[in-house]
């Protein structure tokens, strides 16, 4: 599936456009333009302090854009109040730290957000976090709290969160960054299962293999700016910039 | 909400036992410096100990001003045949504590070698005040033949367990060891002769020799029955109800039963049932239909911004009341300003419960007991009391100390956790607000507060509304302890990770949402022994309203007692007796949240 | 990859502006602060029609008329004026603050101390202390110790030790050591002499660090401060001249008219919001464009220039007389510095007396050679300073503890002496985390030597609290209260930060 085809046949999902953005007089995005299709797989990649993370925490609006055009799933992030809680309940988000909620039980961290935004009866968003917990591995976990289980079985539960709300698409921010090293097949599993099913995915990683098996396009960011973009055989095998064969030859 | 399963903590080796000698060699007399350290601090503290019991004990001193007055440093002037109300107060407390530490399972396990330690200090200290005490050669016999009883029990104990696993690992319920200890207590005013001491009728009864009287050593007794009792009611409560169920119920009853307890049980409202009827079942049918069926539309789930709209409008509205109220534009009611005040909030959050018909309705459900509940304790508190007083308030002595600090604690504990979330908000305005409000108020001392609440507060009120004098002392001190506290959530909100608010952005929670599930939780289970200290500390300073008239424990010590014409200028017993009733509940709270932050140190999940 | 502009309907999205975050933040904002200002507004017209009604004025005039009170001590215990009242109420507070602040610091060290010892006496002693002293309200206490002084016995010539430490119903008085005639100018003499000292000291460092011989750095500096304080004991009167400085600038000060310094207290409050607000927008200023100002940055901005236009209303507006009032205050300030410095001043710097008692008339009191304090004096003395005690003493115990053990180790590791480890790696280092509470604890004594008022000695709040009763000026006083007080707050936390920073640098 070439980035074309995906562009051409599916509608728009996330469509960024000169998108800009400081944090004090340090500019991280400058003039980010893309788009991103439906079922479309991206993996964005780039040193440290480049501004994936950054970039992916704007399309939900954990970070506000301070210029240009983001619109997710045909609404734009703009202010309104309305269309921040559409998004935020229509895009899921896995974090580097997982970020579970430490003080409540693994099941009440995946049913909060489905009794309490989508307004699903108890019984309901229980069967289904069951449901999904089953799905990621862990479902003998449920009544135990975060704390009590590994950061693979964690991270799991956090992508069970994240599904819990049914979003159309799903962000992932180094996902396995903070995991050891025997936890993140595991982790590297449940996401490639997502990605079969057809979700939209955003993901940031270190993890080449993933990107080369799983994505449909590979974006290249550096220093805020998109430096290159491709499908993983364009990218991994004849990249055309610079910036990109330095990057690529100091991580593999 | 399950219990994690508790983390076991490989306990430290213990040191190996010494033998006593070996003991006071390394603790005495280790090298010459410490050698003389312990005998010059041996000396200072034996002489100290001796001037105290002389002190304490010297023919001089009154302690009959104390037992005496023992009903006044209690309860004050309450009427005398209407006690029973106070011993039904404390029956209902004692009750809660029963359920509540059989519910919790707060009670940990005390080992046997801890027990027969404290036997044998006991003893060895009751050997100090035989040798040091000025007393009569034949009681230091008595009281010597008793410390050696008690070093023998301790000793036996100790040498029947040798066996040092044992040692360790014997152990018997803090709460059951408690209680038979409170057992010991009320049993011995049954058979130790204490002494009557009394006011009847103003005359004086101090009559030596004999056991305390019926109507003290009776309810102490049922007190300590109902204790037991509801402990053990509580232990099989456990099996039948879910667990946290009873918990819900209990932290409920234990909300309410300061303002019920205080306002119905002790005050007891002489209610006008006619006015009742015609006026005040209607107005709560009224409210309790009405505003059940606004907040049912209101939280229907597709109704969007319009919600928000009509509840700022219903806020606006009902703040506008008290406007009009101060200045009389229109007469109302001051149950359905409240009311208003209530349906406005309720409004707010109506939001949150949108969803499907089961969970709505359990929200109109939630605000009828509500309306039942309020307008039952403001129809309470407006009623004239029965009861006949010579004082000027009901409450007083120690049972007004205990008020004003439970109220205090309650009142606060809101408005801080509302200042601390707008001093660490993003919303500028609200930060410089609250960070000024704070810091103003925990730059003055907490007497000048309650000297502008009691002196200078009338003069801001409108003509014609008055303010009690104890409801002035109670809002200053508020205000007052509210500014400490909402350092102390600040702390813990300072805690809760940027990571945990970004999370809950992400699967869509709103603000108020995300501030009472995630946010608040988090930082008030890391702010609980910081609070406790808190709370110390306000039981502790509502002394101070002593200064400014109000009956408490200190005044009636330290002014009314001395002023009584049988014990004129008798002062210091009654101070020192309160100073030990004052460190015992302190020093209690304090070992208690001393174990607290173990907990909340170990528990880290 | 097909650049594809996304659909124009997607721009120019203005949100009507209740479901606009931004609009929303602030509507909400502004309506809490039009409450509490309405509220404010609200109450404060309530008082004034009230105090119309009850025929009493506010405002400060009270503070120059003869309130006709006796204080019980002070520099002045039948003040002629209100403010003078207060000021000897001040001075009360400072003088219980400073001097229980002192011994509470000695006491709580050496108790924490004590709770680290392995003495098995000394050990549980500090226990009892800390643990009965900080569960019994402080109230409670002082009460009680001024019911144990009022029942001491009386006063007569063979109360107490021979002279040394006498007590009596009548108070506590002990000997005492004071400033005399030519403190100030000694104190200029020491100003030189430690200036010298410091380049005595860093001469002798330079020294080591060139040779590496033992050069005893703080014993010379302390002999050239010694040798100092010993001549200028003798010959102090030289710098008698000092005072006539003194006079001249305070001359000069009160030659400034009033506009002037109006005009240049508003032109600094201007240029510092000016500064401000510039350095802060050049720090938005971005190299890849334009400044993106959040709302939050603009609050900012408008706050200083609304700050600096507050203190324009203040100085102009609201207290016209403050600039005369600074005027005339500093003024008067190098007035008092000249009597101070100024010549004919020929005793020496200190002095020293054992109390006495004496006889006037039918009965016994303190003669003024010794300390004596009041039993008022004593009562909270005693109280303020055991209670704070046992609390700096936790803290100190709480510092030395949260030293890490390996710390120790390293330094006996490194042949260091126990003093020496104590003195240059572990109290350092307790120091930076007993600094904050220590000085949290420093603003709890000064504020509670308010509660003096229960035993009736002459504090700033016993005082206010008769003046206002006197005078029906509750609220005035309510307000100079509130004004002493965050400036006692202020001068601690500006002395305890100024340590902090201190041994932060000291670490690095």
């Amino acid at each position: 599936m070439s980035a074309e085809t995906a562009h051409t046949t599916r509608p728009d999902m996330i469509v960024c456009e000169n998108v800009d953005k400081w944090f004090g007089d340090f500019q991280a995005l400058k003039g980010v333009t893309a788009t991103i299709a439906e079922q479309e797989v991206v993996v964005v990649l780039g040193p440290s302090g480049s501004g994936k993370s950054t970039w992916i925490r704007c399309i939900n609006r954990l970070e506000a854009h301070e210029k240009g055009t983001i619109v997710v799933d045909g609404v734009e992030l703009t202010n309104d109040l309305r269309n921040i809680e559409k998004i935020r309940s229509e895009v899921g988000m896995v974090f580097q730290q997982f970020n579970l909620f430490p003080h409540i039980t693994v099941l009440d961290n995946v049913t909060l957000a489905p009794k309490w935004v989508r307004k699903m009866p108890k019984a309901e968003a229980e069967n289904k976090a069951k449901e999904l917990l089953e799905m990621v591995g862990i479902p003998e976990q449920a009544s135990k709290y975060p704390g009590q289980l590994s950061g693979g079985q964690q991270q799991r539960v956090a992508i069970a969160r994240a599904l819990a709300m049914e979003p159309r698409i799903m962000l992932f921010d180094e996902p396995t960054s903070a995991l050891d090293p025997e936890m993140i097949k595991e982790v590297l599993d449940v996401m490639r299962d997502l990605a079969l099913g057809g979700m939209t995915m955003m993901v940031v990683t270190h993890e080449m293999g993933f990107a080369r098996e799983v994505a449909d396009r590979i974006f290249f960011l550096e220093s805020g700016e998109i430096v290159e973009e491709g499908t993983p055989e364009h990218f991994f095998t004849n990249p055309t910039e610079d910036r990109t064969k330095l990057f690529l030859s100091q991580i593999l | 909400m399950n219990e994690p399963a508790t983390i076991k903590v490989e306990s430290r080796p213990k040191e190996p036992s010494r033998t006593p000698r070996e003991w006071i060699r390394k603790n005495l007399f280790s090298n010459t410096p410490n050698t003389i350290l312990t005998f010059i601090f041996g000396a200072i503290s034996i002489y100290a100990i001796r001037e105290l019991l002389g002190f304490i004990l010297s023919g001089e001193r009154r302690w009959g001003a104390v037992a005496t007055n023992m009903r006044l440093l209690m309860a004050q002037g309450y009427p005398a045949n209407q006690f029973v109300r106070v011993w039904f107060t404390l029956g209902c407390l004692m009750a809660l504590s029963g359920l509540s530490l059989a519910t919790w399972r707060a009670s940990g396990r005390l080992s046997l070698g801890k027990i027969s330690t404290w036997t044998m200090n006991l003893g060895g200290g009751l050997a100090l005040f035989a040798i040091l005490a000025p007393i009569s050669w034949a009681s230091r016999l008595g009281w010597i033949i008793a410390a050696a009883l008690f070093l023998l029990v301790g000793l036996s104990m100790w040498f029947g367990l040798r066996d040092s696993e044992k040692r360790f690992s014997g152990s018997v319920p803090t709460v059951w060891f408690t209680y038979g200890f409170l057992g010991v207590l009320v049993l011995s005013l049954w058979t130790v002769p204490y002494g009557h001491y009394a006011f009847v009728d103003g005359e004086l009864i101090a009559e030596t020799g004999r056991t305390v009287a019926m109507s003290t050593k009776l309810p102490f007794t049922v007190m300590w029955l109902i204790l037991v009792g509801s402990y053990l009611i509580g232990t099989q409560v456990r099996q039948w109800i879910p667990i946290g169920r009873t918990k819900a119920v209990l932290i409920g009853l234990w909300f309410l039963s300061p303002f019920v307890l205080n306002w119905i049980v002790l005050r007891d409202p002489d209610f006008d049932y006619a006015h009742i009827a015609s006026t005040d079942i209607p107005l709560a049918l009224m409210f309790a239909i009405g505003g059940g069926l606004v907040l049912y539309l209101l939280s229907k789930p597709d109704l969007g911004e319009i919600g928000r709209i009509v509840a700022i409008i219903f806020l606006i509205f009902a703040i506008f009341n008290w406007v009009a109220a101060f200045f009389g534009w229109y007469p109302m009611l001051q149950k359905v300003r409240i009311s208003f005040v209530l349906l406005a909030l309720a409004a707010l959050v109506a939001p949150n419960f949108a969803a499907d018909k089961k969970t709505r309705l359990r929200f109109v459900a939630s605000w009828i007991g509500l309306i039942a509940v309020s307008h039952w304790l403001i129809t309470a508190i407006n009623s004239p009391s029965t009861l006949k007083l010579q004082g000027p308030t009901y409450l007083g002595g120690f049972s007004l100390t205990l008020f004003v600090a439970v109220l205090t604690l309650l009142l606060s504990f809101p408005l801080g956790v509302l200042l601390a979330l707008g001093r660490t908000s993003t919303m500028p305005i609200a930060r410089v607000l609250s960070t000024a409000y704070i810091e103003s108020i925990r730059g003055v001392p907490l007497i000048t507060i309650l000297f502008f609440f009691s002196n200078i507060l009338p003069l801001f009120l409108p003509e014609g509304m008055e303010i009690a004098e104890l409801a002035a002392i109670v809002t200053g001190y508020t205000l007052f302890s509210a500014a400490y506290l909402a350092e102390n959530v600040r702390g813990g909100l300072q805690s809760v990770m940027r990571g945990q608010y970004e999370a809950a952005d992400a699967i869509g929670l709103t603000t108020s949402q995300r501030t009472g599930f995630i946010v608040i939780p988090q930082a008030l289970r890391v702010s609980i022994p910081p609070l406790v200290g808190q709370a110390i500390g306000v039981f502790k300073e509502t002394s101070l309203v002593a200064i400014v008239g109000a009956f408490d424990l200190l005044r009636i010590a330290a002014y009314v007692v001395p002023s009584q014409t049988e014990f004129l200028g008798v002062k210091r017993e009654g101070l020192l007796l309160i100073s030990v009733i004052y460190f015992i509940v302190a020093f209690s709270m304090s070992k208690y949240s001393q174990k607290l932050e173990e907990r909340v140190g170990l528990g880290e999940r | 990859m097909i650049q594809e502009t996304p659909p124009q309907n997607y721009h120019h999205q203005k949100p009507p502006f209740y479901r606009d975050a931004i609009v929303v933040k602030w509507l909400f904002q502004l309506g809490a602060l039009a409450l509490v200002v309405f509220s404010l507004w609200f109450l404060a017209s309530q008082a004034r029609d009230n105090l119309a009604a009850r025929d009493i004025s506010t405002g400060f005039d009270f503070l120059s008329v003869d309130p006709g009170i006796n204080l019980s001590e002070g520099i002045d215990t039948r003040p002629a004026t209100g403010g003078r009242a207060l000021w000897v109420g001040m001075v009360n507070t400072i003088r219980l603050a400073t001097a229980g602040i002192l011994a509470a610091t000695i006491l709580g060290l050496l108790v924490g101390l004590a709770r680290l010892s392995n003495n098995w006496v000394v050990n549980k002693l500090g226990s009892v202390f800390v643990e009965t002293l900080r569960n019994i309200p402080l109230l409670v206490q002082i009460i009680l110790y001024g019911a144990i002084l009022a029942n001491l016995g009386d006063l007569s010539y063979d109360s107490g030790w021979d002279n040394w430490v006498i007590w009596s119903n009548k108070g506590l008085s002990i000997p005492r050591v004071f400033i005399a005639d030519g403190f100030y100018q000694w104190a200029i003499f020491m100003l030189i002499g430690s200036v010298a000292a410091r380049w005595a000291y860093k001469s002798r460092q330079r020294q080591h660090d060139e040779t590496g011989r033992d050069t005893y750095p703080w014993i010379a500096s302390l002999g050239v401060l010694g040798a100092f304080a010993v001549i200028g004991w003798f010959i102090h009167p030289i710098f008698g001249w000092v005072g006539g400085i003194f006079g001249a600038i305070g001359d000069g000060i009160s030659k400034i008219p009033e506009e002037v310094l109006q005009a240049a207290l508003s032109i600094i409050a201007v240029l510092l919001a000016g500064n401000w607000i510039r350095n802060f927008l050049r720090s938005r200023r971005t190299p890849g464009g334009s400044a993106q100002l959040t709302d939050d940055d603009k609050f900012r901005v408008i706050f200083s220039g609304v700050s600096a236009g507050l203190v324009i209303v203040v100085v102009y507006v609201v207290w016209p007389g403050l600039s005369s009032w600074m005027i005339n205050s500093s003024s008067d300030l190098f007035g008092v510095l000249d009597d101070k410095f100024g010549n004919g001043r020929s005793g020496g710097p200190f002095g020293a007396d054992r109390p006495e008692v004496i006889k006037t008339g039918m009965f016994e009191k303190y003669g003024p050679s010794g300390l004596t304090m009041s039993i008022g004096f004593a009562a909270v003395f005693f109280g303020v300073v055991f209670y704070t005690a046992a609390f700096i003493a936790e803290i100190v115990r709480g510092g030395i503890l949260a030293v890490p053990k390996g710390q120790i180790e390293a330094a006996n590791s490194l042949g260091m002496k126990r003093s020496a480890a104590l003195r240059t790696v572990i109290l350092p280092q307790a120091l930076r985390v007993m600094m904050p509470p220590l000085g949290n604890q420093y603003l709890n004594l000064t504020k509670n030597t308010s509660l003096a008022i229960a035993v009736g000695f002459s504090d700033l709040v016993q005082v206010g609290q008769t003046v206002g009763n006197q005078t029906g000026k509750n609220l005035s006083v309510f307000a100079i209260w509130m004004l002493f007080y965050l400036a006692c707050s202020l001068t601690i936390s500006v002395v305890v930060n100024f340590f902090n920073v201190r041994l932060r640098i000291v670490e690095r």
